[in-house]
């Protein structure tokens, strides 16, 4: 008999649920092959299958993706050995396939039938080569992007973090600030930015100043709610509890209002990174947004789409990294860890 | 020695409804020394509470005074200790971060008498093993102790008790009713304990306020000297309830 006693969280779903036939086990695994097999199908329809004539490709694509596959087959490898890699896979492995099959059937109509013209559908082959050969300035464009979106997320999270604070403790910050709240939140921050590109001394420090304002609002709003919704007997047991009105802000106030505060985060960076590629779109000249206006009006397409790409991931994480912050902060939370 | 005094304490509260004022509670009198345990039983909106929250310094009293050895109550203070109905722990704090809150407030957390006192608190009420879960992991019978050994860290000279076991089934209520009176028996500090359970009054206290409602008065303070333990079912138990009962105008339906 098994030791009850010292079960962890995967033993425990694995004695509690049905045992598995072996039919199956084998059909698991078959399905955790599946991102390997259409990944190698999509290798196959790429060389196989001749292009529409005229259209040249390169083997960018097929490097590309072999690397996929290659980290399919790990990801196959490593389920064998470990019970949580092999639930994980189980779980996404279709979905990866059908990543693969998404890509042939892209490919298939862009660069084997034409059925989705040029120049605004250039095949992966060639994103992948434009991204290639223009990386430097890409990685150049993104750092920009970067720069400019985080010292306006930042500042301007700090700032609402403070004016939130204050309007959710004191009746007079609330008097002086929430006017202002209203008329500024009923405008869309990118509609400033036309007049702040005029009045700003130089156009990264408009631009920052605009992305800051869109994260100050969401942040102060966030701020402010948490900290209304608060359950009264919280102060009352912490002044109870010798807590002075200081420590009331700070050991009860804000902690109780970290679930919204992260909310307006996640709402805040969504709204930065909306003006922050209007802005570059429109005034200043580096970054993502800026190479993705450029590179269209001389109509090269590729590159457009390969800074989009850039754009993508560079979002994505940056997303994920707050996530993460997300459940780490909010561990005492229930339900959600 | 510790004298808890409240001289003609009236408390009105402004009606959000309307312009008019409630009257919470009218000409409260009563004085408690060490070593007493008051319970303070009545039917819902007889000010029991709000006696309580005049006493923890949450509120001010409208006329009259309320004074701890002979100082008035100008505000909260740990020397006053109060448990609320709900355990209201901190949900993002641990086990231990609440029971230390105090320490944290007063940057103790690092003294060593404060930390063995925990220590000792955390094992009498069986939460050694949880310290490092949160409030949401708790039963309510935990989180309820928790709430309690929270302020009974600070040692306070007054232990207010606001219906704190009114949430909790009947037999985690019994038992935490024993472990109350261990506490107590062992400080013998002043207790002060709301209720509108008239066994728990009984079973508990050395006094027995009754109250009246609209506005909240005090009917009768009786002297209540059962020996400890008392038994449940006793005789004498049994015509204590009778009187309060009788006192509470529900005499009639038990005969």
């Amino acid at each position: 008999m098994q030791n009850l006693n010292h079960l962890t969280r995967e033993s425990l779903t694995e004695l509690e649920s049905a045992p598995r036939t072996a039919s199956r086990i084998i059909i698991d695994y078959i399905i955790c092959l599946m991102p390997v097999v259409f990944g190698c199908l999509a290798v196959a329809e790429y060389i196989f299958v001749p292009n529409l004539s005229g259209n040249v490709s390169t083997n960018s694509y097929i490097y590309f993706l072999c690397v996929l596959i290659l980290l399919a087959v790990t990801f196959f490898i490593a389920s064998l050995f470990s019970k949580k890699a092999f639930l994980i896979l189980r779980y996404k492995a279709p979905f990866y396939a059908f990543v693969f099959i998404l890509l042939t059937l892209y490919d298939y109509m862009t660069l084997k039938t034409g059925r989705l013209v040029l120049p605004y559908f250039p095949w992966a082959d060639q994103i992948l080569n434009a991204m290639w050969d223009d990386r430097a300035y890409l990685l150049d464009c993104a750092c920009n992007s970067l720069k400019l979106l985080f010292s306006g997320y930042f500042s301007g999270a700090i700032l609402g973090l403070i004016t939130g604070t204050a309007c959710g403790c004191s009746k007079t910050a609330d008097y002086w600030i929430s006017p202002f709240m209203k008329l500024v939140g009923a405008i869309p921050s990118p509609t400033w930015i036309p007049i702040v590109m005029v009045i700003a001394s130089t156009l990264f420090s408009g631009a920052v100043f605009i992305i800051a304002l869109g994260v100050w609002y969401s942040l102060t709003i966030a701020t402010m709610t948490g900290i209304r919704n608060i359950d009264r007997s919280f102060y009352d047991a912490a002044k109870t509890l010798g807590a002075g009105r200081t420590q009331l802000v700070f050991h009860v106030a804000l902690p109780f209002a970290v679930p919204n505060i992260l909310q307006g985060l996640t709402q805040g960076m969504s709204s930065a990174c909306l003006v922050l590629i209007t802005a570059e779109m429109v005034g200043v000249e580096s970054g993502l947004g800026w190479y993705v206006s450029w590179q269209k009006s001389w109509a090269q397409y590729g590159k457009m789409y390969a800074a989009i790409v850039v754009l993508c991931v560079v979002f994505v994480v940056v997303n994920r990294g707050l996530e993460a912050i997300r459940r780490r902060l909010l561990r005492w939370q229930e339900g959600l860890v | 020695m510790n004298v808890l005094e409240l001289n003609h304490v009236y408390k009105s509260f402004a009606r959000s409804d309307s312009n008019g004022v409630t009257q919470a509670v009218s000409d409260i009198n009563f004085s408690v020394n060490d070593g007493e345990f008051l319970s303070i039983v009545g039917p819902s909106g007889c000010g029991k509470s709000t006696i309580m929250r005049l006493i923890a310094g949450l509120i001010f009293p409208t006329a009259g005074t309320i004074t701890l050895n002979g100082e008035i109550i100008k505000g909260t203070d740990t020397e006053r200790g109060m448990v609320f109905q709900k355990p209201t722990l901190f949900l993002w704090l641990t086990v231990e971060e609440n029971l230390n809150f105090t320490a944290t407030m007063k940057k103790q957390r690092h003294n060593p008498d404060y930390m063995a006192e925990a220590e000792r608190l955390l094992e009498l009420a069986g939460l050694s093993e949880f310290r490092h879960d949160f409030p949401h992991q708790l039963s309510g019978g935990m989180a309820q102790r928790l709430a309690l050994i929270r302020t009974m860290i600070n040692h306070p000279k007054v232990f207010l008790l606001d219906e704190p076991l009114g949430a909790l089934d009947a037999f985690t209520r019994m038992n935490m009713q024993d472990e109350i009176l261990k506490l107590w028996q062992r400080s013998k500090h002043i207790v002060l304990m709301v209720t509108h359970d008239i066994d728990e009054a009984i079973y508990l206290g050395t006094r027995i306020i009754v109250m009246a409602p609209r506005p909240g008065r005090i009917r009768a303070d009786l002297r209540n000297d059962m020996p400890y333990p008392r038994a449940r079912t006793s005789d004498e138990f049994l015509q204590w309830r009778k009187k309060v009962l009788e006192l509470l105008n529900f005499g009639q339906t038990i005969n």
